[in-house]
């Protein structure tokens, strides 16, 4: 470990970081963006649940670099090439905790809303998708933490980003950079996360005091294609 | 559609099916690559997994490691291995392992630990022993849960062993890091749809086995509560 | 027979569940543990079988002592029955029934076969649902499957926590019958753990009362508690009108009943009136030529009617309830009289022959005997259904 070599480097490490941040950062959110009426459209139409959770199982399950290189035909070799995939891993991941999310909200609250003289939307608005939102976040929370380790792979087709340090590292034999790289990641990631458990606490008050439910590394892949 | 152009162009020209560098080799590298890290890791998570499911203690701690785990930017990890241990089968072999464990121990600890406490309480009062419960009563109750860790692991697997050509390894990540330093888009794309085929054909298979190992009494329970 | 002695358990967060206990329950009866959650009763079930291990004091199944025993193989001797069922999802019914046989080495077909003449002595229809998985079924089948799975390897103590809680009240009241009905033939030493009083008192032989923190409050028959709560706290617990429903435990058989004013349909109008005149009662009871009851004809009615026309003329006012002096309960008898119209209630025999009629009277001289011979010491009448009111 040659230490010297940050302090030297201190500007490149920055950019790169960035760089990195933006291409974890992006793709949850226009996952979300999509996810949540596509899995409000999922919950109220049951029969499309089964279809999109086989496609999206089937997207999740492609390697990252597939999907890079299939890109670089339509988009080039630009950061919407990486963007472009993680949205839509986010999105695998994201749909089926929005759906799971909706559906776990209480029947009896739903049909106390409803008797109280809701409308649909309104009911959705202000009772479903804020009792919801622990579901959604935790789902978030795997969207953005994978999405930033994986924008690393981007490097591979030269979108910048921390892998720069794995790439150059690996040129140079020289494992500074390398150890420098991977505990960026995991910082950023850890970072971001930490973001999020906090945007949680802010948004569902309700739930302080009470046991969180530490269940949030269970991918929801999908029950077999194939299923009914 | 040029990708496809592409793709289907380099995949007709018969000498990409023969050789050394031929399809064929390379799925059988890649296979090779899945199978044998999913073996490994399975060996040591699952009993793990089991072990704290059943008595239910350390879940949260494995939970939280495991979500730390996912924050490994796996190219990283690899290239890491190659500068610090040079090129030999455990280069690809740690990395891949370690990333496949903790969707199987998390996911074999949370359907274990997660079988509903009547069931246990049922099981024991019926005079089995710790031993009877995990295996007559836990573990069939918790297939479903297991088998998707397993296939989840194999997610990773399969992908991280894409990028792996990039340190030198074989399998079907050549044809894209090679095509990309030969500036060859036929191959790179070639490569990339013989990869989305193998992916979901894992996939297809986890499907088969998960029909063939999930208890019947189970089956249309599950899909009932999806 | 189950004997708790000085059993205490205390939890490491020093909550006390069961402060030392006492209480000796019957071979083959039926003994309820009932009290209000958290009372220990509970705990003090599955210190039975060693779910749970007391802190201190000794069980004796017996005579002897449950932590001499293995844990798996004392449980395997003990049947054990869940609110929730527990039944295994991996499992058929069948082969969720044969689980104990199973676990101790019986042939798996021999097995199976236990568990479905098991599944016919439930009451469930063995040839179409032994093939099938628990959630096929609903709550009072798998109920069933449970006290099945528990009776499997025909262990003499059954211990049921919760057994029908989680069922609705129709479903409930069949599946208590049928629990009474099952104890009947098999003669098992039953200790059921319910919230539910009127449960206690409809099944158990004996019930045990407890009070929060795990001390016992009364141990005594269903009677007694109704009879002789000994503090506020039982008498709270048992509730309103336990009077009335003590009387399910007094036999009707030793009612006096009267014969009088009863005539048959083919009796001439003037001659009745001439009787009901005599024994100065306004309605008489006519019977049919089997003897069977057909109606109240009222001495108004009759006065209006052709002194030669007979009974048979005559309208007449409904019987409404009866009851059966050989296996109904005084407050049978009783409910029989208030819903009569004419204060008179109306016994029958087996084959439905007028026996008599009770009146008020009557059942207050009954009543106050059976109490008094209750609360003499006298043992209620065995055999009778309690709750069959």
């Amino acid at each position: 470990m040659v230490w010297s070599w940050i302090p030297q480097n201190w500007t490149l490490i920055w950019q790169y970081t960035l760089d990195n941040a933006l291409l974890g950062l992006v793709p949850p959110l226009i996952g979300l963006i999509i996810a949540v009426p596509a899995g409000i459209a999922c919950v109220a139409r049951r029969w499309l649940y089964a279809p999109v959770l086989s496609l999206t199982s089937a997207i999740y399950a492609l390697p990252s670099l597939a999907l890079f290189v299939v890109l670089i035909d339509y988009t080039g070799l630009g950061n919407l090439t990486v963007i472009i995939p993680l949205s839509l891993f986010s999105l695998c991941i994201l749909i089926p905790a929005v759906v799971d999310g909706l559906r776990g909200v209480d029947d009896s609250v739903r049909q106390a809303a409803t008797a109280m003289g809701f409308t649909q939307l309104r009911r959705l608005v202000q009772v479903e998708l804020p009792l919801a939102v622990p579901v959604i976040i935790a789902g978030m929370r795997v969207a953005v933490v994978s999405s930033i380790s994986l924008a690393s792979v981007g490097q591979l087709i030269g979108v910048s980003s921390l892998g720069y340090f794995f790439i150059d590292g690996l040129q140079r034999s020289f494992p500074t950079e390398i150890y420098v790289g991977i505990a960026l990641t995991i910082a950023l990631a850890l970072i971001c996360d930490l973001i999020l458990v906090s945007v949680r606490v802010v948004l569902t008050p309700w739930t302080r005091g009470r046991r969180a439910q530490a269940r949030p590394f269970v991918v929801p892949v999908p029950p077999p294609v194939g299923a009914r | 559609m040029g990708f496809l152009t592409f793709a289907v162009d380099w995949l007709k020209s018969p000498q990409q099916w023969s050789g050394p560098d031929g399809i064929p080799i390379r799925v059988l590298q890649h296979l090779e690559y899945t199978v044998l890290s999913l073996l490994i890791a399975a060996a040591i998570a699952l009993p793990i997994g089991m072990l704290i499911g059943h008595v239910n203690r350390g879940g949260f701690a494995a939970i939280n490691t495991a979500n730390v785990w996912r924050a490994i930017p796996t190219l990283g990890l690899l290239i890491l291995m190659v500068v610090l241990l040079g090129f030999s089968p455990l280069t690809w072999l740690i990395p891949l392992v370690v990333l496949a464990i903790p969707a199987i121990l998390v996911n074999t600890y949370e359907g274990i630990a997660g079988v509903d406490p009547d069931l246990k309480d049922a099981a024991r009062g019926m005079g089995m022993t710790q031993w009877q419960v995990l295996w007559r009563v836990e573990v069939p109750v918790a297939v479903p849960l297991i088998m998707l860790g397993l296939r989840t692991a194999a997610i990773f697997v399969v992908a991280t062993a894409t990028i792996a050509a990039e340190i030198g390894l074989g399998g079907l990540g050549r044809y894209i890091i090679d095509g990309l330093a030969a500036n060859n888009y036929g191959e790179v794309a070639g490569g990339a749809a013989v990869i989305v085929v193998l992916a979901l054909a894992v996939q297809v298979i986890f499907v088969g086995l998960r029909r063939l190992v999930v208890p019947a009494g189970l089956r249309e329970q599950v899909r009932a509560s999806r | 027979m189950i004997t708790f002695e000085g059993v205490t358990k205390r939890y490491p967060d020093g909550t006390v569940a069961v402060d030392s206990l006492d209480l000796e329950i019957p071979g083959g009866k039926i003994a309820v543990l009932v009290g209000p959650s958290g009372c220990g009763k509970t705990t003090s079930l599955r210190m039975i079988n060693r779910l749970v291990e007391p802190t201190s004091g000794r069980i004796l199944l017996d005579g002897r002592d449950v932590q001499d025993a293995n844990p798996s193989v004392l449980r395997r001797g003990i049947g054990y029955v869940i609110q929730q069922t527990g039944l295994f999802p991996h499992r058929t019914i069948e082969d969720n029934i044969a689980t104990v046989p199973m676990l101790t080495g019986t042939d798996k077909r021999k097995a199976r076969e236990r568990a479905r003449e098991l599944m016919q002595l439930v009451g469930l229809d063995a040839a179409t649902m032994a093939k099938r998985y628990p959630h096929q079924l609903s709550g009072g089948q798998q109920q069933r499957v449970g006290v099945a799975r528990a009776l499997a390897a025909d262990p003499p103590v059954l211990l049921m926590d919760e057994p029908f809680s989680a069922v609705d009240p129709i479903v409930r009241a069949s599946l208590q019958d049928e629990l009474i009905r099952l104890q009947a033939e098999l003669h098992k030493t039953v200790v059921l753990v319910t919230h539910d009083v009127e449960e206690a008192i409809k099944v158990g032989d004996l019930v045990a009362v407890f009070r929060p923190g795990g001390h016992l409050a009364q141990v005594a028959s269903p009677e007694r508690l109704l009879g002789a709560p000994v503090d506020d706290y039982v008498r709270d617990f048992v509730g309103f009108d336990r009077g009335i429903r003590r009387l399910s435990f007094f036999p009707a058989a030793d009612l006096g009943l009267a014969d009088r004013a009863i005539l048959p349909a083919a009796a001439q109008v003037s001659d009745a009136i001439a009787t009901a005149k005599q024994e100065g009662e306004p309605w008489l009871l006519v019977t049919g030529e089997q003897g069977a009851p057909l109606g109240w004809a009222s001495v108004a009615d009759l006065e209006g009617m052709p002194p030669l026309s007979t009974l048979a003329d005559v309208p007449l006012a409904e019987v409404g309830h009866t009851f059966r002096p050989d296996t109904d309960s005084l407050r049978a008898a009783l409910d029989a009289t208030i819903l009569s119209r004419t204060e008179r209630a109306v016994a029958v025999d087996a084959d439905g022959r007028v026996l008599g009629t009770a009146s008020y009277e009557r059942l207050r001289d009954a009543i106050r005997a059976a109490e008094e011979a209750a609360d003499r010491g006298g043992a209620p009448a065995p055999g009778l259904a309690p709750g069959a009111a």
